[in-house]
């Protein structure tokens, strides 16, 4: 046999191979969810905070940990946010490409990227008692902030470094300073990608338990305070699951089901938005 | 004339690689002025020199001066942002900005603080009609700048140029993504501006530099080997590179038979030193000789007319060091 098309078909069969495991595993996960979250998926899971016992009632809903994990992830997205664009952009239009401190701060993002997230959990409730902070909505939003914030700034990073710099060049020669290069042009050429980035920490944030099990806390009530505990759904999901209650595991399938459907939801809608204002990006 | 760019002694490096070298040249004002030669031979980065753009290359290392209208641009307190608008910048790859046709005609104007809405809407008017582009998109001036055209790309890129009202356009190649009509209606554009602008465009299209240039610079590997009037340079240059370079054939360089040094020696003895060393060559033979004068370098040049001998080329080697490569010939030798 031609040894050549033996190897062509070996890598083709392989190929075929990864991308049915990694689809298959993307179906597998959600039809688990499906089949064990849809019967216990109601009215009240979405609408109620848990009632009959504390947070692993099995009377009332999730609305706590639904509210809790949007505020939660909206919040420390934000927060990440005015830390990971000015970095960014310092990297890619202040700073030389090789120079020392952009290789610096490429590779302490890198390492950040790596730490787990229970790590940041504990450096978080250190963090706390040093400044006298309770578990708190507060606390929750700083440490998962510092959690995404490397994927994101790494993220816009590259988007950043994909721009060509005849654009920098053009915008420069009319007479631009570098922040209004930064600010009025390159910006708008790497928005889609930057909602990318954005998007992929923000999902990262929402649906990371172990960061917030110490800093965050966990209540039954809706969240009302920067100050106070505040419910999450990967710990609803956590500690549902934990249960040996058949009734109440069923209800932490139906609350993953709906946090992955709220990544879902989210994504599409930040596509939609950015996708308006990138009419004009140069392809 | 006064010259409107006055390019004194211009050196730059990448490391230890040497892109320009020594280069010292006057811009006429008001003309069009063209940079010829080979690809890679650095006129990209001359060009860049002058509106400092080449200060955004990594590792490169700029010596020397620009004056642009007497005023040295690589002064510390140069002000880029005034610099910068005072010349327009067709790149070789049209570049629009990612906004609309609008916006970016009146962007430059925008952040140069203009907001009344009357004067955009007429600067939009004005210079899409001075980049002969008007008339293409007046119906859909809202439109995304990056739908037009390649060809329209570019005009719009010259009236986003014309917009902030510079003095100077450079062009570097601005034709070569172009299709033959697009090419020509910017070249009719730079026929029609070059009253009001003082144009310098590179090319390496040489038909292109005789239907456009007043003036013509050629550069060869990072060396300046011949500039001047596009009539003279372009039909009859003086030294045998351009010669060649216009004609298409291969650019060689010259085998060296002896070399004369002339620099820090006492004027007087020059002449002597000088025949004694052209004494020992046969005809047709080449020799070098360094001079760290102006004045000897022109009474050396004039001995072309007056000895019949061959000046092939004259190189800048350092700010005040000239190498002159001469080619023997006999008295009364002709061709
Ligand atoms: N950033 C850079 N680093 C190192 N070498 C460079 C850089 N930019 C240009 N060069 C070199 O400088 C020389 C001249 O380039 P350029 O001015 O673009 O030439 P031209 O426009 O005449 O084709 C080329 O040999 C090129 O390889
Ligand atoms: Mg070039």
């Amino acid at each position: 046999m031609d040894k050549r098309k033996i190897e062509e078909n070996f890598f083709k069969l392989l190929m075929i191979f990864s991308t049915l495991t990694v689809l298959g595993s993307l179906a597998f996960i959600l039809l688990t969810i499906l089949w064990k979250g849809i019967p216990a998926l109601s009215w009240e899971m979405v609408t109620q905070s848990p009632k009959g016992g504390y947070y692993i009632g099995k009377a009332g809903g999730v609305l706590n940990a639904i509210l809790g994990s949007l505020i939660l992830g909206i919040g420390s997205t934000l927060l990440a946010i005015v830390l990971s664009l000015p970095i960014a952009f310092y990297l890619n239009l202040y700073l030389q490409k090789k120079s020392r401190l952009a290789l610096a701060i490429r590779f302490a993002l890198d390492v950040l990227w790596g730490i787990p997230s229970i790590v940041y959990g504990a450096f978080g409730f250190t963090l706390m008692l040093w400044l006298k902070i309770p578990a708190s909505l507060l606390a929750g939003m700083i440490t998962i902030a510092l959690l995404i914030f490397p994927i994101m700034t790494r993220g816009i990073d590259e988007v950043l470094k994909m721009i060509s710099s005849e654009l920098k060049e053009a915008t420069l020669a009319l007479g631009s300073t570098r922040w209004e290069t930064a600010t009025k042009v390159i910006f708008r050429q790497a928005l889609p990608g930057i909602i990318t980035a954005v998007l992929l920490a923000f999902g990262r944030g929402i649906s990371d338990a172990a960061a917030v099990l110490f800093t965050a806390g966990f209540t039954d009530s809706l969240p009302h305070s920067l100050w106070k505990p505040v419910a999450t759904l990967p710990l609803a999901v956590f500690f549902q699951l934990g249960t040996p209650f058949a009734e109440v595991q069923a209800r932490g399938y139906a609350a993953a089901l709906i946090l992955t459907a709220m990544v879902l939801l989210l994504n599409i809608l930040a596509r939609i938005i950015g996708s308006r204002f990138s009419r004009h990006i140069i392809k | 004339m006064r010259p409107h760019i006055s390019v004194k002694d211009l050196s730059v490096q990448y490391g230890a690689l040497t892109i320009l070298n020594h280069i010292s040249i006057d811009i006429p004002d008001k003309k069009i002025t063209a940079i010829i030669g080979p690809s890679g031979c650095g006129k990209t980065t001359l060009l860049k020199s002058f509106n400092r753009l080449l200060d955004l290359q990594e590792g490169a290392k700029v010596s020397g001066q620009v004056l642009v209208d007497g005023e040295d641009i690589y002064d510390p307190g140069t002000e880029m942002t005034h610099l910068r608008r005072r010349m327009g910048l067709l790149s070789q790859k049209p570049t629009v900005l990612p906004m609309s046709i609008y916006e970016n005609v009146v962007y430059g104007l925008r952040i140069h603080g203009e907001k009344n809405k009357s004067k955009l809407d007429q600067a939009v008017e004005k210079y899409l009609r001075e980049a002969n582009l008007w008339n293409e998109v007046k119906d859909r001036l809202h439109d995304s700048a990056s739908r037009l055209s390649i060809g329209q790309q570019q005009r719009l890129c010259l009236a986003r140029g014309l917009a902030v009202e510079p003095e100077i356009i450079l062009g570097d190649e601005p034709t070569s993504a172009l299709d033959p009509v697009s090419a020509e209606q910017i070249e009719q554009r730079f026929l029609a501006l070059k009253n009001q602008y003082t144009i310098v465009l590179v090319t390496h299209i040489l038909r292109q530099a005789k239907r456009l240039a007043d003036y013509v610079i050629f550069l060869y590997l990072g060396n300046l080997i011949e500039h001047g009037p596009a009539e003279k340079v372009l039909s009859s240059p003086r030294f045998v590179k351009t010669q060649a370079y216009l004609e298409g054939r291969f650019i060689e360089e010259f085998p060296i038979a002896a070399e004369l040094d002339l620099c820090g020696g006492a004027k007087q003895d020059f002449p002597f030193r000088f025949e004694e060393s052209l004494r020992g060559l046969t005809e047709g033979q080449i020799f070098k000789t360094l001079v760290d004068n102006e004045g000897l370098l022109r009474q050396i040049l004039d001995l072309e007319q007056g000895q019949g001998h061959k000046v092939l080329e004259v190189r800048q080697i350092s700010s005040t060091q000239w190498e002159i490569i001469i080619e023997k010939r006999g008295i009364g030798y002709s061709i």
